[in-house]
């Protein structure tokens, strides 16, 4: 049954750009540091002498927002899709548990950022070779910088997801949505507790997989939350 | 006696309004259950629930009798349903829109085109539904009904927008299905007049009440004839008429004959004419079906 929903979730994420965006957030993240380093590759080479090390930073610098920004879009979305023309009454009149809604929907958009993580690495190896740095590639690292933050943006993206699907009024899941991006931006300045801050992997242990089990765990936390209030609820 | 639909009580409270209370569904394997009621009665409340969609404040579900709280998924694969205005997904064809759903309910693809076919969808089978005009996207809602050969359909007021001809085929459509297929149908609709040359019993709910359940043929019982007598001093016309053992009613300065033999009315007529009153008119009245729901539904509001 799983597999079906997300086909027909596929089926109906057609037209909408939605894969678009998925490759556009990666590519973008990218192309900023081809501008960065095309502008003034010469001083930021002389800024650190771990070549690749400053160049992932830089480009770390703008995945939490890329990510976040795109769970604020993809997410809302999603549920404009069921949300339009109120498709919730039709679909979960049909033979199917409304978990299993909630879980496809989450899925889809989970098996979307994580194509866009794959994208990221594919891209930062690419560009970074293109530099010629001339130093090892810390290929590990540039796993990490790839998909951690995705990781640690579960909780984002699992209490996105729950808002825009529950609330009636777009503009609440919207609203979320720039706060949330406004708070990845400055999280430098949040304290560790704030889930927006985690996909910046900082934290005061300087120890990035703290983050990702925080995620993790955080993450599948308020998802059951919204799943559970999402099958509560009347459709109306 | 097996019923398809069963409720018991079934109540929904939204805040301190009861939108539903205590309403007893019962409908019988094959039959056309015409589900009336003003705007606002509860009819579309009492179907959410009947899918499942609303949870009931108090009050139990069967279908197929089964309970639907503990049975949901079984029951719903026998069941084809439109709610209110159609959905669909405006950025996809009536095709894929189709196709959304069949994946889900399991039947093979050919289903896709005969549905399109009943519902006359077929040449607008690869066009956006964002293009379609009301009635097309309330045939495509039906079309989506349908797709799984249910054995209870339920629709809520499936011919709103519907042009006059759309109407009729629709209802046409409709009502060759319990036989074709051996389906039960609930449909609800505020017109009687929509429902009334289809459905074999019918409901009727105001305010969250059910106030009629019975056959059609019971409800038109109530649609008596009359001989309606307009006369001068009608209050005393209607008086004499009583006095001497006739039964009459009197409303709106009118006077009522219920026994219409053409022996009572001339003796009626002449009763009054001693009387020296004047008779303006002796004219037959009959109560459409309509009026008797328009009664009925008033009634409950005064009363
Ligand atoms: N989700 C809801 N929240 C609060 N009140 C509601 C909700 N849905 C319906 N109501 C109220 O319940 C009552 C019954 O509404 P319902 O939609 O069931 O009527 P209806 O018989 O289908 O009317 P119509 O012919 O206009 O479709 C109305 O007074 C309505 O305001
Ligand atoms: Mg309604």
């Amino acid at each position: 049954m799983m597999m079906r929903l997300l086909k027909v979730d596929m089926l109906k994420m057609k037209r909408k750009g939605m894969w678009f965006l998925t490759i556009l957030g990666p590519v973008g993240v990218i192309a900023l540091q081809m501008v960065n380093y095309g502008v003034r590759k010469e001083y930021l080479l002389q800024q650190n002498s771990d070549y690749w090390g400053y160049y992932l930073k830089n480009i770390s610098a703008f995945t939490p927002l890329a990510i976040v920004l795109g769970i604020a879009i993809l997410t809302s979305f999603i549920a404009s899709i069921e949300n339009e023309t109120n498709a919730w009454k039709q679909l979960v009149a049909l033979p199917i548990s409304k978990m299993s809604v909630y879980l496809s929907k989450f899925t889809v958009l989970s098996i979307m950022f994580f194509l866009s993580s794959c994208l990221l690495m594919v891209f930062t190896l690419g560009f970074g070779l293109f530099l010629d740095f001339n130093q090892e590639i810390p290929f590990l690292e540039v796993f990490q910088y790839s998909f951690f933050p995705f990781f640690a943006a579960l909780p984002v993206l699992a209490l996105q997801l729950w808002v825009a699907t529950v609330s009636k009024n777009q503009g609440i899941s919207i609203t979320v949505g720039v706060v949330g991006v406004i708070f990845a931006y400055s999280a430098f300045t949040l304290p560790d507790w704030m889930i927006w801050k985690w996909p910046s992997l900082m934290n005061e242990w300087d120890d990035p997989t703290i983050n990702v089990w925080l995620g993790l765990g955080v993450g599948s936390m308020l998802y059951i939350i919204g799943m559970f209030d999402f099958k509560r609820r009347d459709v109306r | 006696m097996e019923y398809i639909i069963q409720t018991k009580n079934l109540s929904k409270k939204f805040g301190k309004e009861l939108a539903v209370n205590g309403v007893d569904i019962r409908i019988a394997k094959g039959e056309i259950y015409g589900f009336l009621g003003p705007n606002g009665a509860g009819k579309s409340t009492t179907i959410r629930m009947l899918l499942g969609l609303m949870k009931p404040t108090s009050g139990k579900v069967a279908i197929f009798g089964k309970d639907l709280k503990s049975e949901r998924i079984n029951i719903l694969k026998k069941v084809g349903s439109l709610v209110e205005n159609p959905s669909y997904y405006p950025h996809l064809t009536a095709k894929e829109n189709l196709e959304a759903i069949r994946k889900i309910v399991g039947v093979p693809k050919t289903r896709i085109d005969e549905v399109l076919k009943t519902v006359r969808l077929q040449d607008a089978a690869n066009k956006k539904v964002k293009g379609f005009s009301l009635g097309m996207k309330q045939r495509l809602g039906i079309a989506t009904a349908l797709l799984n050969k249910p054995e209870l359909l339920i629709l809520d007021e499936p011919t709103n927008g519907l042009d006059p001809s759309g109407i009729i085929e629709i209802r046409e459509l409709i009502k060759s299905l319990p036989e074709k297929y051996g389906m039960t149908i609930l449909i609800s609709s505020h017109l009687l007049s929509e429902i009334d040359q289809i459905a074999t019993t019918v409901g009727i709910i105001t305010k969250g009440k059910m106030i009629f359940q019975d056959s059609i043929e019971e409800m038109r019982m109530f649609a008596r004839q009359y001989i309606k007598l307009k006369v001068s001093q009608h209050e005393h016309a209607w008086r004499t008429l009583l006095a001497s053992g006739m039964k009459a009613e009197l409303e709106d300065g009118h006077i009522l004959l219920s026994d219409q033999t053409d022996q009572h009315v001339a003796e009626a007529v002449q009763l009054l004419v001693q009387q020296g009153i004047s008779i303006y008119r002796v004219e037959e009245d009959k109560k459409s079906l309509e009026d008797i729901f328009l009664q009925m539904t008033k009634e409950e509001l005064a009363g």
